[in-house]
């Protein structure tokens, strides 16, 4: 089969999988509400409860757009520092965003005293605040330093770095306000409505859409810095705008959600996996697809069907993370595409 | 020829070149590629032949100096057209990823396609023509990872190909090769040579790059000489080349010599002609010179029994059956 056929086959395949998943998600929850109703709701007719249409508008629906969001976002800012740093290992947390975030939420959180009770939107402003005070230092650093390698190794110090001053904070910190940071730091995608959910998709698919206009661009870089500039590519501003994007859609998905483990770095390799391709035009639409599958499957197996329970997002992707990383790299290291 | 004096490919200026300030590796380096000239760049490891080429191409800042390409200064070229004009092929072979040889060749496309890298049916037919100029075109969906060094290379080689520019600049491209790895390449160099491109490459084969170079660039003690092989030939260069290691060049079958000491002469005589040719060199080896009304004999001979070399020297009479034994008791006897 020609190459190209067969992605675009598997491409279809995942569409019906991700639409399959996503009315599955809408139907989880304690209150009953059919496949039928959903459909019928989403085409118009109104055939749903006030109770129920509440908890589809407010609660349901929004969880299910921020995972597609993120899900499609957090792999695309794996892909491209993958590809910019050349490194299997590199993702959407290696350049201290997220610890950015984490710091400003751990400020506004353990900060607020003995109840530990912050609104969300305090919280969102504050990790926002957090991972855009590293990105301008980042992008500070990348405009001075010429070596890509020692940007990643900043970035992982400043991740480090600003893990240690939370745990000292975390450390003097009251026990309850504790144990809110600790929940964010877990991770959720029920938290985003309205506004924020608005805010959200409009920082998050003008991005995505950028990284469409950088395909060519990534495709350059993956023979190196050097092979790139005499390729014709710009690299001081290719590399500043790759930042810039990483920074602003990790951020703000951290800011909203929380941490959310691991679907950066895995899932790239899953499309590559899939796709057996490395040219960025099929793998950047094939990690957004693979992403927002394997997001939304996480919600589902996190709300624990036919229990009363929810397990952390965070840890789910990370369970299914880590196994995928580990039986491509040991079974399937041929298919590895970097 | 005056035209092609007149309108090279590129032009160094005085071009200084290195990493600190006020301490260059080279400096006024006045030099220049025609168009469909094959130039060598030969020097010792350290002497900024890298160097060299990664600054006239514009990979590191120049240090002093001006570089012009096409008439034009280097500079005045933004990357998508100096892309248009030059093509590099690096000497790193490390940290390449495993995409297929396809796919990598087609990355030579870059600069002359669109913001999407949307490829024209003229750009394809370009790559898979590049493919089958250096006999690849039976591995397009290979992955790099799986081709020999020899394998690799050529596909690196028709990547800067199909950039389809005017002057293309490698760097060490024989490294690591095999020998009949080593001229295939160079014949495929030679080809694009041919064809009117301009050629520069570092290597540290002087021979091949006499048989086939049209210029030599020679970097010796912190200079570079410009000139046909032969040119530099004649102005002895070559000689004092490596003159603190113990090899000279041997003008008369133009190659290097290991000659660290001299430990004497021996006569050789007999037959056949290729046991006595093969004799000579493992004196040579040995440091001997082979010279008639020496001391010591050598009498190489052939029978049914196979080959005998039989050494006369210091009134002493030793045969031996192979050239390891002769070789081993000369050895020992010094």
């Amino acid at each position: 089969m020609k190459i190209q056929t067969r992605s675009f086959l598997i491409m279809g395949l995942l569409v019906l999988l991700l639409v399959a998943l996503a009315l599955l998600d809408i139907r989880l929850g304690s209150v009953r509400i059919t496949f039928a109703e959903i459909i019928h709701h989403l085409r118009g007719s109104e055939h749903l409860s006030e109770q129920q249409l509440i908890i589809l508008n407010k609660f349901r629906l929004p969880r299910l757009a921020t995972a597609l969001l993120a899900g499609a976002a957090l792999p695309v800012c794996g892909l491209q520092m993958q590809t910019l740093f050349r490194n299997p290992l590199a993702g959407p947390y290696v350049l201290g965003i997220s610890s950015g975030a984490s710091f400003g939420a751990a400020l506004v959180v353990l900060g607020a005293g003995a109840t530990g009770i912050v609104a969300t939107w305090n919280l969102a402003v504050a990790a926002w605040l957090g991972a855009g005070m590293v990105m301008l230092l980042l992008l500070f650093v990348s405009f001075r330093i010429k070596d890509v390698m020692t940007i990643l190794i900043l970035g992982i110090m400043f991740s480090s770095g600003l893990a240690a001053v939370i745990s000292i904070m975390q450390f003097f910190s009251q026990a309850a306000a504790l144990k809110s940071f600790v929940i964010w730091s877990m991770g959720s995608l029920g938290n985003v409505t309205g506004l924020q959910l608005q805010i959200m998709t409009w920082a998050i698919l003008p991005l995505l859409l950028l990284s469409f206009l950088y395909l060519k661009v990534l495709n350059g870089l993956m023979l190196g810095e050097e092979y790139a500039v005499t390729m014709g590519i710009r690299i001081q501003r290719t590399r500043i705008v790759i930042f810039a994007t990483t920074s602003i859609l990790t951020g703000t998905i951290t800011a909203f959600c929380g941490p959310i483990g691991f679907i950066g770095i895995a899932v790239p390799h899953m499309a590559r996996f899939l796709f057996r391709q490395s040219d960025h035009k099929i793998l950047l639409p094939a990690t957004m697809l693979t992403g927002m599958v394997v997001l939304v499957l996480s919600d589902i197996i996190s709300q624990m069907p036919g229990t009363e329970r929810v397990l952390p997002i965070n840890a789910v992707t990370s369970l299914i993370g880590i196994p995928v990383v580990i039986w491509l790299v040991i079974i399937n290291r041929k298919s590895q595409s970097l | 020829m005056t035209d092609m004096q007149t309108n090279p490919i590129i032009a160094l200026e005085n071009l200084a070149i290195g990493y600190e300030k006020g301490n260059a590796l080279l400096s006024g380096v006045n030099l220049s590629v025609g168009p469909g000239e094959m130039v060598a760049l030969i020097g010792r490891n350290g002497t900024g032949k890298s160097t060299l080429l990664k600054s006239m191409i514009g990979l590191l800042p120049m240090m002093d100096g001006a570089c012009y390409m096409d008439g034009a200064p280097l500079h005045s070229y933004d990357l998508r057209k100096r892309a248009q004009k030059v093509s590099y092929v690096s000497s790193q072979v490390s940290q390449l990823p495993s995409i297929s040889v396809l796919e990598l060749v087609t990355l030579g496309r870059m600069p002359h396609t669109g913001w999407m890298g949307r490829l024209e049916e003229q750009d394809r037919s370009m790559v898979t023509q590049a493919l089958e100029e250096v006999q690849m075109g039976s591995f397009l969906n290979r992955k790099l990872d799986q081709l020999s060094d020899g394998e690799r290379q050529r596909v690196m080689i028709a990547r800067a190909f199909v950039q389809n520019t005017p002057l293309m600049v490698l760097d060490e491209p024989t490294a690591f090769l095999d020998i009949p790895n080593k001229y295939e390449l160079i014949r495929l160099l030679s080809g694009f040579r041919d064809g009117g491109k301009s050629i520069v490459y570092s290597t540290h084969d002087l021979e091949t790059a006499m048989m086939c170079a049209d210029k030599l660039w020679v970097i010796h003690r912190g200079q570079i000489l410009e000139g046909a092989p032969e040119d530099l030939g004649i102005s002895g260069v070559f000689n004092s080349l490596f003159d603190t290691t113990g090899i000279t060049f041997d003008e008369e079958v133009r190659r290097f010599k290991y000659t660290e000491s001299l430990k004497g002469s021996i006569e050789l005589s007999g037959e056949p002609e290729n046991a006595l040719n093969w004799t000579g060199s493992a004196l040579e080896r040995l440091g001997y010179d082979v010279k008639d009304g020496a001391d010591s004999r050598i009498q190489v001979s052939y029978s049914e029994q196979g080959y005998g070399w039989i050494l006369s020297h210091n009134k002493h009479t030793n045969s031996f059956e192979n050239i390891y034994s002769l070789a081993r008791f000369l050895i020992k006897e010094n």
